[in-house]
């Protein structure tokens, strides 16, 4: 009891310190309030009372991309957008009229913006309206109470549908993504990257916004401004694109689709080295403009019924039955595994022995070695190959090229291609697998599908001597002040697991691709030598896909080129006029004329050396007359 | 049920503070809301806040049918329940401004962190009260400091640091009162202090921002720093007799963003002036000397303990609160108790001064 009377002692004395320090801190505020509202109460009073005060926002620019010579390939204009902020009461019906005739927005909706709107940042009317309307409007100030007009950085991309799918577009927030990216700081109405790099890259592109807290007058004059935050621009991005590469691979595809009449094709254009886009290219195009600022029905609807989808980008959404270009993988297997020498020689007769496939034209090679078969993309070579190894063993050698899995390029939606394999045929199917399927798999048909870049990844590990690097689209991140923020280094992504001569032999065969074989009419006079490989895809929807990969230089590769027309029929014909001129431009090989207008310059200029000359000497006789 | 008998044993000076600052509440809240609202939804927040104050308090008194003592038993069913609470949250919450706080039933969105306020005192009552005036050394108190740090880091991964750190006061408030050594309570205070700056890099960024945004609320002025200066604005324009009820320009203007939740007592400052504030915290000053006075006359030691711990609660909300409002403390998200619009705080608080109320009754018992 007593021990008991100690404790109770000895817990009241602390109940009293509480008791202290309830009534001090209940003190302390009081003293607050007493200090804001009495002390200083007059000042906030003057900040509250009769002036009122407004955000003015400040949107951060974007950052820029370049190309990898530092050539500005896309970047942003000012745009002026009419806003509404009202400052004594609402915006009367006949402003808002008058705006809704000047601007072609329905008063309606006008109306409605002011009704969901929120806090007291202005009120935006419409987007983007062009000087003109920007005079026009401040040149009648005294006629737009509450209107304003505020300057806001609008994404350009300057030369429209160039490399549109790589650069992809920016628009306004959805409601699904503010949804999911509230906690990362986007807020209703920001601009935000809705594919390609602008997509991948939002967070580092688009900067901080900032603005401006400022105490206005009845009029709406600023009086003071009482709190700043100045925008942080979004980092710049020194893409591995080579523009002048990029433009010659536009073009090209751009004439060969004219001159053969097919609607959609697409290109990658690589480093196999390190695994840096120099180019790609998917057809058709949109021209990413149109988004900036809300695209118009009517544009949307032009896009949207085009049956050839132009909002994919083929070069790595597009699967495709990878036709002859797998025989780069059937081949590389084969070797390998042992189940041929390069030396051996396989007798084509038109057509295999078992099963009665032949090739595509019915040509009839007779005996031919590993390489002659690659350069001729000979179809029974390759079928008793699949023969000879089963699919099982196919399947394991494509894997390891890395197919039928993304190739982790830093572009949205890449799909995963498919290697041909047996439990795919029994989930889908539910049947066995069948040796024709395995003939039609050793040649790039049936069950197989690549992108067209996958297609170049596999070509660029030949040309690297069996080393895969991440494909990606930026060299580096860089601030406002010019520090590198991030510098992206190759990343080898995987070797291939076969003997260095398999891939000697392979890389030999490939050579006469364009030496004697398949693309050789093509690549004749072409002063560098190239490695490649054509296809001919069969469409169960149409014509044949035409394929084309290379690289160059042979001994010392830096440039990977794949190509696709679809429904463009041979790839021969088809692909690889375009792959030719790709690799004009990659190793600045001057065109036919190229060569011409230098020679009609130099020409000139001799000419003009020489009247030069002959004026000269006129003066002097005259001079000595 | 309310008979002659419960009336004698009413602390009216309790319900009293709480009465009148919840009908302060009522009319602020429809202050703060109705000019946002459309016209026929005008007072919906008052009528819901109204309509859960009325349930809350006829459920209050149908407990009070109940000894509190009965709590006891449930200490660690209770606290094992609150950490399968706070799981679900983590789980299958909802998030909003980062942070993942709300369970949707129903039409009722619930804030289970605000119920496991008044869960963490219960529990911590009822292993306390063996070690009353028994924590002499560190092996007493690290059991203690361990049980209680689970749920707060469940807490503060949600994240919810308001929350967490009533966790804090409640315990140091307990703990405190149950007579820990001072010697103790120093070394655990100095730990902390070498300990904060490790805290940092644990931090959302938006936290971060919040709390350097109280150094210097100019660094983000239109984000939380926002908050601070309109508030502040709102409060002293507010000056001796405040711009009436329903004519502050700042809150009414929704200057003030959150006004009918957190940064309510701005509302009140504008309106009602500084004597209106005053008032207000001196209505606060009185339900909380009321808790440590119930505490003292307590019978039990349970009983003492949880009323100290309500009390550190309730104090604490209103020092944070009040203090983030008026741009002395940083901006954590605590609601004013009473003041502030949302159910699930308002029936907690509730069912803490029935708690209160509870243990004032049954002590009075044994006296008469």
């Amino acid at each position: 009891m007593e021990d008991n009377k100690q404790e109770m002692e000895a817990f009241n004395t602390r109940l009293k310190v509480l008791t202290g320090v309830i009534v001090f801190i209940i003190t302390v505020l009081i003293s607050r309030m007493a200090y804001l509202q009495i002390y200083d109460g007059d000042y906030y009073a003057s900040l509250a009372d009769g002036n009122r005060i407004r955000i003015v926002p400040a949107v951060a620019p974007r950052g820029i991309f370049y190309d990898r010579n530092g050539k500005m390939l896309v970047t942003n204009r000012p745009g002026f957008t009419v806003s509404l902020l009202p400052l004594n009461g609402p915006i009367s019906p006949e402003v808002i009229q008058n705006l809704s005739t000047l601007l072609n927005v329905p008063v309606e909706k006008i109306n409605e913006r002011i009704k969901n709107h929120i806090g007291f940042d202005p009120i935006k009317v419409k987007d983007d309206v062009g000087p003109e309307m920007m005079t026009l409007i401040e040149e009648r100030k005294d006629q737009y109470p509450g209107v304003v007009i505020e300057v806001k950085p609008i994404r350009e991309y300057t030369m429209k549908e160039y490399a549109a799918h790589a650069f992809g577009y920016v628009s306004e927030i959805s409601d699904a993504e503010l949804e999911k990216k509230k906690d990362e700081g986007y807020k209703s109405g920001d601009i935000i990257g809705k594919f390609g790099l602008e997509k991948v890259y939002d967070k580092e592109l688009r900067g901080e916004n900032g603005g401006e807290q400022v105490e206005v007058d009845v009029t709406g004059k600023p009086v003071q401004v009482i709190g700043k935050k100045n925008p942080v621009p979004g980092y710049d991005l020194y893409l591995t694109i080579d523009a002048d590469i990029q433009a010659a691979a536009e073009k090209a595809i751009d004439e060969q689709l004219v001159q053969i009449g097919a609607k959609a094709a697409a290109a990658v254009v690589m480093n196999p080295q390190t695994g840096e886009v120099l180019a790609i290219v998917s057809r058709p195009a949109f021209d990413p403009n149109l988004f900036a600022h809300g695209i118009s029905e009517k544009d949307w609807k032009k896009i949207n019924d085009n049956p050839n989808f132009p909002m994919d980008n083929k070069a790595i959404t597009g699967e495709y039955p990878p036709g002859s270009t797998f025989k780069i993988v059937t081949g590389t297997a084969a070797l390998d595994s042992g189940h041929v020498t390069a030396e051996e020689k396989i007798n084509d007769i038109g057509h295999h022995w078992i099963i009665p496939k032949g090739n595509a034209d019915g040509e009839v090679l007779g005996w031919i070695n590993f390489e002659e078969a690659m350069a001729h993309s000979d179809n029974v070579y390759f079928y008793e190959m699949g023969n000879r190894m089963g699919i099982d063993t196919l399947e394991k050698y494509a894997r390891m090229f890395g197919l039928g899995k993304i190739t982790g390029i830093d572009l949205p939606y890449e799909s995963d291609g498919l290697v041909a394999n047996r439990r795919y045929k029994e989930l889908n199917f539910k049947e066995e697998w069948y040796l024709a399927e395995t003939f039609d798999a050793a040649i790039g048909q049936g069950f197989n599908l690549v992108t067209p870049l996958q297609a170049a990844m596999v070509m660029g590990e030949i040309a690297a001597d069996g080393k895969r690097y991440r494909p990606h689209m930026v060299d580096r991140m860089v601030d406002v002040n010019g520090n590198v923020v991030k510098k992206f280094e190759p990343e080898l992504m995987g070797t291939l697991d076969v003997s260095p001569e398999v891939i000697k032999h392979v890389q030999t065969g490939l050579k006469g691709v364009t030496v004697y074989g398949t693309a050789a009419s093509i690549f004749r006079g072409f002063p560098i030598a190239i490695a490649g490989k054509t296809g001919t895809a069969e469409n169960p929807h149409g014509r044949d896909h035409g394929w084309f990969v290379a690289y160059g230089p042979f001994d010392n590769p830096n440039i990977v080129v794949a190509v696709i027309v679809e429904q463009g029929g041979y790839g021969a014909q088809s692909a690889v006029p375009i792959g030719r001129k790709i690799l004009h431009a990659a190793f600045h090989v001057p065109t036919p004329e190229q060569i011409a207008a230098q020679e009609a310059a130099k020409k000139k200029a001799e000419q003009e050396a020489a009247a030069k000359k002959k004026a000269e000497e006129a003066a002097a006789k005259a001079k000595k007359q | 049920m309310v008979s002659k008998r419960w009336l004698r044993r009413t602390d009216f000076v309790l319900i009293g503070a709480v009465a009148a600052i919840l009908i302060i509440s009522l009319i602020t809240i429809g202050s703060a809301t109705h000019i946002n609202n459309p016209s026929d939804e005008r007072y919906w927040y008052v009528e819901r806040q109204g309509i859960f104050t009325i349930m809350n308090v006829a459920v209050a008194i149908f407990l009070m049918n109940f000894d509190y003592k009965i709590l006891g038993r449930y200490g660690n069913k209770l606290y094992i329940f609150n950490i399968i609470m706070l799981l679900a949250v983590m789980f299958v919450g909802q998030s909003a401004l980062g942070a993942q706080r709300w369970i949707q039933i129903g039409p009722i969105t619930l804030q289970p962190s605000e119920f496991s306020k008044i869960i963490m005192i219960v529990s911590i009552a009822t292993i306390l009260q063996d070690k009353f005036g028994r924590i002499n050394s560190f092996r007493d108190f690290i059991p203690i400091a361990l049980y209680v740090g689970f749920p707060f880091l469940l807490v503060m991964k949600q994240p919810d640091l308001g929350t967490s750190l009533v966790f804090m006061a409640i315990f140091f408030g307990m703990i405190f009162a149950s007579g820990i050594r001072l010697k103790i309570l120093g070394w655990i205070f100095a730990a902390g202090v070498v300990c904060a700056p490790l805290l940092w890099h644990v931090l959302k960024d938006y936290q971060k921002m919040r709390l350097m945004v109280f150094m210097d609320p100019n660094i983000d002025p239109l984000g939380s720093g926002y908050h601070i200066i309109q508030s502040k604005i709102a409060i002293g324009s507010g000056l001796l007799f405040g711009k009436g009820l329903f004519e502050g320009t700042q809150s009414q203007l929704n200057f003030l963003p959150e006004n009918h939740t957190d940064f309510i007592f701005a509302v009140v400052g504008e309106e009602l002036g500084f004597i209106g504030a005053t008032i207000l915290l001196l209505l606060y000053l009185l339900l909380l000397w009321r808790g440590i006075e119930i505490a003292k006359e307590a019978q039990d030691t349970f009983g003492r303990l949880l009323a100290v711990g309500i009390t550190s609660m309730l104090a604490f909300h209103v020092l944070v609160n009040v203090g983030m409002t008026a741009g002395i403390m940083p901006v954590t998200g605590i609601p004013l108790p009473f003041m502030s619009y949302g159910v699930s705080a308002l029936t907690t608080n509730i069912m803490a001064i029935a708690i209160l109320m509870n243990i004032h009754m049954r002590n009075q018992t044994l006296q008469f």
